[in-house]
């Protein structure tokens, strides 16, 4: 029952997106965010192998290139609208899914990730030995200009942007049903030990099989409409390592235990890459991709849900207070601007800038790293974070102040809420309670000695 | 007394090493067994073959006359065989609740006793007081203590309903206290029916639990009888003596 609620009210979101979107009407909107929704599917499909199970797949571009092949092979065939082809793609991607789990989930840990990497190899020889997909060529998929749904005309795009959303509304229910299960303890049970989870009675095995089914349908179906997006379908792209590296890196980034750990993280990264794409270049997103992954698997290893869980547990303890809502407010507000700085001041350095502009780059930069840290150190209850933060938000007044001033005509409007939010920041932090928080306690060792 | 385990033959070789050669063993309904042996007799490998952790090589398996061969694991704790691990493993990203919610939800589902949310709730907390963890219900195993670790092993096992549980040394490392809690708690549930079969380093304990005692010794059972007994074998006292 309340699954049934949560997943209307994830469809209503996602016609909401869609609505929003509409009301915006700019077509570039649609093809961006089709590839940000597109990953938030990849993600939490990744993440009820890889984040529920432990079992970390290196294969993702595999089952999401089988779901955009067979729709290849079923447009030269016998076109099929859509709907019909993520049905095919997720039992074409499932069986291979179920296959692949069958052969290699008796090998444990890196074992099991080379396995499946080895899998993405062996298929992608396939496909491009085989003519009739287009072999290494490729193959064109045209696609109509418009649709009607439902009466409504749809430009094309605006079809696939909305069955992605729906896809992701879809998958997510699916991961959020999984966790409140049965299915869900004997997935965390297989995460946490094995034997134990068998001398618990837990059939690991037949587990870990609709596991790797599940997660290669969805990954399948998330492949599907990619033809009709693209136009032209090549290999190499299909299998390309962006996709595995970004399914990896979104539900790590946004936490792996929880739905919305991989909705987060992919939200995020999806968004962040499409405005270093505009701004600096599409080769640049899998190294910001990269370095946040490494980032985060050394200071935050349990994902941006496990820091405000860690910070919930230690600051609010028995309720959620106005203390702990504001500082994860501005925390995030850091956080994101200054992954947003670091793509602009990128940005500004890529063009080969004169001196002013290489001055405004660096500056960004610095203003960057202090954001994030102090971002980090206020999740953490680090002793100096408030002050720290304090001087990173002041910092960004001053940069805001001057761009407002040298560039009057643009962005003044995000400048300025951007100034305000700063302000509003630098009092929070000098509120008595929220400096209560911070102040340095004992740690167990102190304590002992 | 019927006997509830039979077991036939085993062997189990790891390359070169025979770890175990043709035990024979019968534990009947309701006894209390105890199994020692030195350091590398064989004992926990008999544990993982009863319970399906590892395949044995040679022999049968009989639990209440059906032949458990090839049979995995999870599939052995649903007929009624549960086991303690030697070393707790605890499933440490749940609570201490949830622990032992798992072989409710899964060990006994196949015995069509499918339990609501409720009925789970209260029985999480009637395990929980039995061996006395109530306090600790919403902690993670990582802030439970070695003690604690050991305790919510007994009664994740425990949570099985198992007709034989085969607690591989729980009470290693436990103080003279807690080691005789521990040795109450096993007496308390097989009183209520459920077989037990014992493997310990602590004589103490083993002798005041055991009706029966079982010795291996490289890989080979040496001596089978009443404990009395057996610890004057002259066998056995070679085995843990020296010559």
């Amino acid at each position: 029952m309340r699954n049934t609620i949560f997943f209307g009210v994830s469809i209503v979101a996602a016609l909401l997106v869609f609505a929003l979107a509409r009301a915006l009407n700019n077509d570039y909107l649609f093809f961006a965010g089709y590839t940000v929704v597109q990953f938030v599917v990849l993600a939490t499909a990744w993440n009820i192998l890889g984040g529920y199970c432990g079992y970390v797949n290196f294969g993702t571009a595999a089952f999401f290139a089988l779901g955009a092949y067979s729709t290849v092979f079923f447009h030269k065939t016998y076109p099929l609208p859509i709907p019909v082809l993520l049905v095919i793609a997720a039992t074409v991607s499932g069986l291979v899914g179920l296959g692949t789990g069958y052969l290699t989930l008796r090998l444990r840990g890196a074992f099991f990730s080379i396995a499946t990497l080895a899998m993405a190899v062996v298929l992608q020889t396939f496909v491009v030995n085989w003519n009739y997909v287009g072999g290494s060529r490729g193959a064109y998929v045209i696609r109509p200009s418009d649709l009607e749904v439902f009466g409504v005309k749809l430009p094309y795009i605006q079809y696939l942007f909305l069955i992605m959303l729906v896809l992701a509304a879809v998958s997510i229910a699916i991961a959020r049903a999984i966790e409140r299960s049965k299915l869900g303890y004997g997935f965390a049970t297989i995460r946490d030990d094995e034997l134990a989870a068998e001398a618990s009675g837990v059939p690991t095995l037949k587990l870990k099989l609709i596991a790797t089914t599940l997660s290669g349908a969805l990954m399948g179906m998330a492949g599907a409409p990619l033809p009709y997006y693209i136009g032209y379908l090549e290999p190499a792209s299909a299998f390309g390592l962006p996709y595995a590296v970004n399914s990896i890196a979104m539900p790590m980034i946004g936490g792996t235990t929880i739905w919305f750990g991989p909705l987060i993280g992919s939200l995020l990264l999806g968004t962040l890459t499409q405005i270093a794409t505009v701004t600096i270049s599409s080769a640049v997103n899998l190294l910001l991709v990269g370095l946040l992954l490494v980032g985060f698997v050394i200071v935050a290893p349990s994902g941006l849900v496990g820091l405000l869980q860690q910070f919930l547990r230690a600051a609010a303890p028995t309720r959620v207070d106005a203390r702990a809502v504001g500082l994860i407010m501005f925390a995030s507000y850091g956080f994101i601007a200054g992954l947003l700085e670091v793509v602009f001041s990128l940005a500004i350095i890529t063009t080969s800038p004169d001196s002013i502009g290489m001055a405004v780059a660096v500056v960004g930069l610095v203003l960057a790293a202090l954001l994030l840290v102090s971002a980090y150190g206020l999740m953490t209850l680090q002793s100096r974070s408030p002050l720290l933060a304090t001087f990173a938000f002041a910092l960004s007044i001053a940069i805001g102040a001057v761009h407002i001033w040298l560039d009057p005509n643009s962005s003044v409007t995000y400048r300025g809420l951007g100034i305000a939010i700063a302000v509003a920041a630098c009092g929070w932090f000098q509120l008595r309670n929220v400096r209560q928080l911070y102040q340095p306690r004992l740690t167990d060792r102190q304590a002992v000695a | 007394m019927s006997a509830l385990l039979q077991v036939h033959g085993l062997g189990k070789r790891f390359g070169g090493f025979v770890a175990l050669d043709g035990i024979d063993l019968e534990v009947a309904e309701g006894e209390r067994v105890g199994l020692i042996g030195p350091n590398g007799s064989g004992k926990s490998t008999l544990v993982n073959c009863l319970c399906g952790t590892l395949a044995n090589e040679t022999g049968t398996v009989r639990f209440e006359g059906r032949a458990l061969d090839g049979l995995p694991a999870h599939a052995r704790t649903r007929l009624g065989m549960a086991r303690s691990f030697q070393l707790p493993r605890p499933f440490v990203s749940m609570s201490v609740a949830d622990n032992l919610k798992v072989p409710l939800l899964y060990a006994l589902g196949s015995h069509a006793r499918h339990l609501t949310e409720a009925q789970a709730d209260a029985r999480c907390a009637e395990l929980l007081g039995l061996v006395g963890l109530v306090d600790c219900a919403h902690k993670y195993p990582r802030d439970l203590t070695q003690v604690d670790m050991r305790k919510l092993e007994l009664a994740r096992a425990m949570a099985a309903e198992p007709k034989l549980l085969i607690a591989d040394e729980a009470m290693a490392g436990l103080s003279h206290s807690e080691v005789s809690d521990i040795v109450a708690l096993l007496i308390r549930l097989n009183e209520h029916g459920t077989t037990v079969i014992l493997i310990e380093h602590i004589m103490r304990a083993v002798m005041h639990f055991s009706q029966r005692l079982v010795v291996l010794v490289s890989g080979k059972k040496i001596a089978d009888g009443k404990p009395d007994d057996v610890i004057r074998d002259a066998e056995v006292e070679r085995a843990y003596l020296g010559q």
